[in-house]
């Protein structure tokens, strides 16, 4: 069965499911999981549920013409210069396209060749690939040094999650015209440690987080899996029955035209995802988006409440982000030292490093220096947001991050969630709006649970008991009387 | 990692949950993390089978998962939240489990005049809207709430009930859970064959069994808000504790912080990251809290009187006291 990259109805795939009946389709703007493959043998599409198969550019003629056997669409992955000389023969070898890996000093090449290569090139698919992601988890707070000697990195710190939502988000901020794509290496063992090798919640933590951010993930699979499967061992098949159980929950949008909807804009000068600020707002569940300072659109604003300010303005900008302030808004410009026409209000010094001027019914706080301390910062736009502003709060989710979309510039319809800490945890919910019924779906359990909503004060408040390793709520103004809408 | 042979690692197959068996004679290291109490613990273990180990792993979390179904105030269902429903109108009898703790509890409210204190949660609870940002409670409301605290209206009736002397008393055993919790995890290490462990509650506790191999004791960093001075400990058979206010906001004024003083009705004010050493996790636990809230002038007249205690107070501006009984804290660095 294939995985991704369709719009047919859950009732359909579910007839697909019943009929065992296996089929390829083509890709759509959602999100899609592509399978990278090193092993000289593999299983076919059909049977392994993904048809969107990476290869390296040098990987071995016979692999790339069993690929296309197998049932596969075949993507080469190779720098932007490659692409350029390989484009022709990718063509004539029938490859499906090409994946562009660019590294974020290389990103600009990289989009000026994948804009140049489409049009010359037009039956291939080109990607814009980042290739800095990392693998999703919880982690803790022991790094292991010296050869099993443990140290403690921070003690009072809070339980972090690595996620990929930052590096989407600034993707997405590129605004490149494709679905954000990234890929990941999976940790190594430190010094010391046991070899660990990946589960299967691991594999579908890191499809399940994809699917999530509406993101496109080329998912790298441990030799031994790859042999394992080729092989038709059925340790290995379990597995990957699991792992492609979280790629179909995902291989169809909750619903057409859903948006990321945010609280905070962070305007950036540079497009950098390893932005400790930003993984840290993500880990915090303030939903963030991402624009560039040099095609920043203030009418793209209107819901959030503050805009965090990483780029040195310009005076178009300066007017910007006062126009914007004058609005309502908090604008807080980091480390951004210069004469801005805010400054012609009257200063309040809030401490040392950080001064507060007013502009019409918002403000503007300036902070001296670099962010110091990302979590704290993290913790500060949270309360700048305000209770009465924030679009979500969740309860013990220091393990999960939730992403609200919303439907065309109006309220909220979906909550999609990423548990990091995959044991089953009871999160409570508290997203503005009223809501009359809440419904919730997962790929451990299908469709559909109701929970029953408390509405408080124009805010909707649930429970989900159980939350795995991901889960998706969606909020309803009333309930729904057909059952045709589950998923399979 | 010290394979002998390295390809083993790669072939071997994806299935275990844990970690793979290792041929050599070496001990190898198992570590492994689950989400409990709020915070994430982890343990890593030295074993010569990483499947023993795992399995002993698996066990100890299994302990604190059990210690968090009783010490948690956030679980409805858990023994303190019962006995914070109902010790106001009858004696409740409770687990042996939570009676030691909170016993001990009230043995170190007892030593530090109050300063220490479990009964402080309606306290805490009327400072936390603060803390997300809401207006601070105003001193009338402080005053009310304070009427509730006080650690001596806990009653004890051996071997196994509690009763309050407030029908507005709450308990909450933030401050000493973790550190107990820890204590337990490396009781069914040991019961299960393992000797060398390291068990960490979210960094704020730690407790290390023996050492890894070819050591003498388990290298811990401790906290240092300066930056600058890298203080060290080496443990063995020791817990180590940290308690530090919130950290002041970058963006605004005081932000008040979520260690409340139970004298005062209002967070402490402090700059200073306190660690304790001692013999096990209660006890640091308990004596971080204690030591933050008292000082260094006041903290080095508590433990001094006690055996094999050591604790350390860092300001941001790299100032230090330290009183050692117990393990040597010392510097990597010089301010």
């Amino acid at each position: 069965m294939i995985i991704h990259h369709w719009r047919i109805t859950r009732r359909r795939i579910s007839a697909t499911a019943v009929l065992g009946v296996f089929v390829l389709v083509s890709t759509c703007a959602w999100s899609s999981i592509f399978i990278h493959w090193t092993s000289p043998a593999l299983p076919p599409a059909r049977e392994l549920g993904f048809s969107d198969l990476v290869l390296s550019y040098d990987a071995p003629s016979p692999l790339m013409q069993a690929a296309r056997k197998q049932g596969y669409r075949v993507y080469v992955e190779m720098s932007p210069q490659q692409a350029t000389a390989l484009a022709t023969k990718a063509e004539s070898e029938g490859w499906a396209g090409i994946i562009l890996n660019a590294r974020q000093s290389e990103r600009a090449q990289a989009l000026n060749a994948f804009a140049s290569l489409r049009s010359a090139h037009p039956k291939l698919r080109f990607f814009v690939l980042d290739p800095d992601g990392k693998q999703p988890e919880m982690r803790g707070s022991l790094v292991i040094k010296r050869d099993a000697v443990l140290e403690v990195s921070s003690p009072t710190a809070q339980p972090w999650i690595d996620s990929n939502l930052a590096l989407v988000r600034v993707e997405q901020g590129a605004d490149n015209g494709q679905v954000p794509m990234y890929s990941f290496s999976w940790n190594s063992p430190t010094a010391g440690q046991l070899a660990r090798t990946n589960t299967a919640a691991d594999y579908s933590l890191a499809v399940a987080e994809a699917g999530a951010f509406h993101a496109d993930l080329i998912l790298e699979l441990d030799a031994g899996l790859q042999k394992a499967l080729s092989q038709r061992d059925r340790q290995a098949w379990t597995l990957w029955k699991q792992v492609r159980s979280y790629a179909e929950f995902y291989s169809h949008p909750a619903q057409e035209g859903l948006q990321a909807a945010a609280d905070v804009a962070v305007v950036v000068d540079d497009l950098d995802p390893s932005d400790e600020a930003m993984n840290l707002m993500a880990r915090h569940n303030i939903p963030f988006e991402v624009s560039s300072a040099t095609n920043l659109q203030s009418e793209d604003m209107e819901g959030v409440d503050v805009v965090v300010v990483f780029a040195k303005p310009d005076k178009k900008l300066a007017f910007q982000l006062e126009h914007l302030a004058s609005q309502g808004k908090t604008v807080v410009v980091v480390d951004a030292h210069g004469s801005y026409p805010w400054q012609s209000q009257g200063a309040v010094q809030l401490n040392e490093h950080a001064v507060s001027y007013a502009v019409g019914s918002g403000k503007v706080l300036e902070l001296s220096e670099p962010v110091s301390d990302p979590e704290t910062f993290a913790q500060d736009i949270r309360r700048l947001i305000g209770n009465r502003n924030a679009l979500l709060s969740l309860w013990n989710g220091l393990t999960t991050i939730a992403v609200p979309y919303r439907q065309n510039h109006g309220g909220l319809k979906v909550l999609e969630l990423i548990n990091y800490a995959q044991d089953p945890v009871r999160v409570q919910v508290k997203v503005k709006g009223s809501f009359a019924a809440i419904r919730y779906e997962s790929p451990e359990n299908g469709c559909c649970k109701s929970f029953a909503p408390a509405q408080h004060d124009g805010f909707t408040e649930f429970v989900i008991p159980d939350l795995a390793i991901a889960g998706r709520v969606l909020l309803e103004n009333q309930p729904e009387t057909g059952s045709g809408k589950g998923h399979p | 990692m010290r394979f002998n042979r390295p390809w083993i690692a790669a072939l071997l197959l994806i299935f275990s949950s844990a970690a793979s068996v290792q041929s050599t004679t070496r001990p190898g290291l198992v570590l492994q993390k689950r989400y409990i109490m709020g915070t994430v613990f982890e343990i890593a273990a030295y074993d010569q089978s990483s499947q023993h180990a795992s399995t002993a792993i698996d066990q100890a979390f299994q302990e604190i998962v059990h210690v968090d179904d009783e010490l948690s105030n956030y679980k409805s269902g858990s023994a303190l939240s019962k006995l914070n429903r109902s010790a106001h109108f009858h004696a409740e009898t409770v687990p042996s489990d939570l009676y030691r703790v909170i016993e001990t509890a009230v043995q170190f409210s007892k030593l530090s005049e109050g300063k220490f204190d479990i009964s402080v949660a309606p306290l805490v609870n009327l400072w936390k809207a603060a803390l997300s940002g809401d207006a601070e409670p105003t001193l009338e409301q402080q005053q009310k709430v304070k009427g509730c605290v006080g650690y001596k209206k806990i009653e004890f009736i051996a071997p196994r009930q509690i009763s309050f002397r407030s029908p507005c008393m709450q308990l909450d055993l933030g401050a000493i859970g973790k550190g107990y919790a820890v204590d337990r995890a490396a009781e069914v290490l040991r019961a299960g064959g393992i000797l060398n462990a390291l068990i960490n509650a979210g960094g704020s506790t730690m407790l290390a069994m023996g050492a890894p191999p070819g050591q003498s004791a388990w290298l811990v960093h401790l906290r240092d808000p300066s930056h600058k001075i890298d203080p060290q400990v080496m443990l063995k058979d020791e817990s180590v504790s940290t308690s530090e206010q919130t950290i002041p906001s970058l963006l605004g004024k005081d932000s008040p912080g979520h260690i409340i003083d139970p004298e005062t009705g209002q967070p402490v004010q402090t700059e200073f990251a306190v660690s304790v050493i001692a013999k096990t996790g209660l006890m640091s636990d308990s004596l971080s809290t204690t030591l933050l809230l008292l000082g260094p002038a006041k903290g080095r007249v508590l433990i001094q009187g006690m055996a094999e205690v050591s604790a350390i107070w860092i300001a941001p501006d790299a100032r230090v006291e330290t009183v050692m009984s117990g393990p040597q804290i010392v510097f990597g660095r010089k301010a």
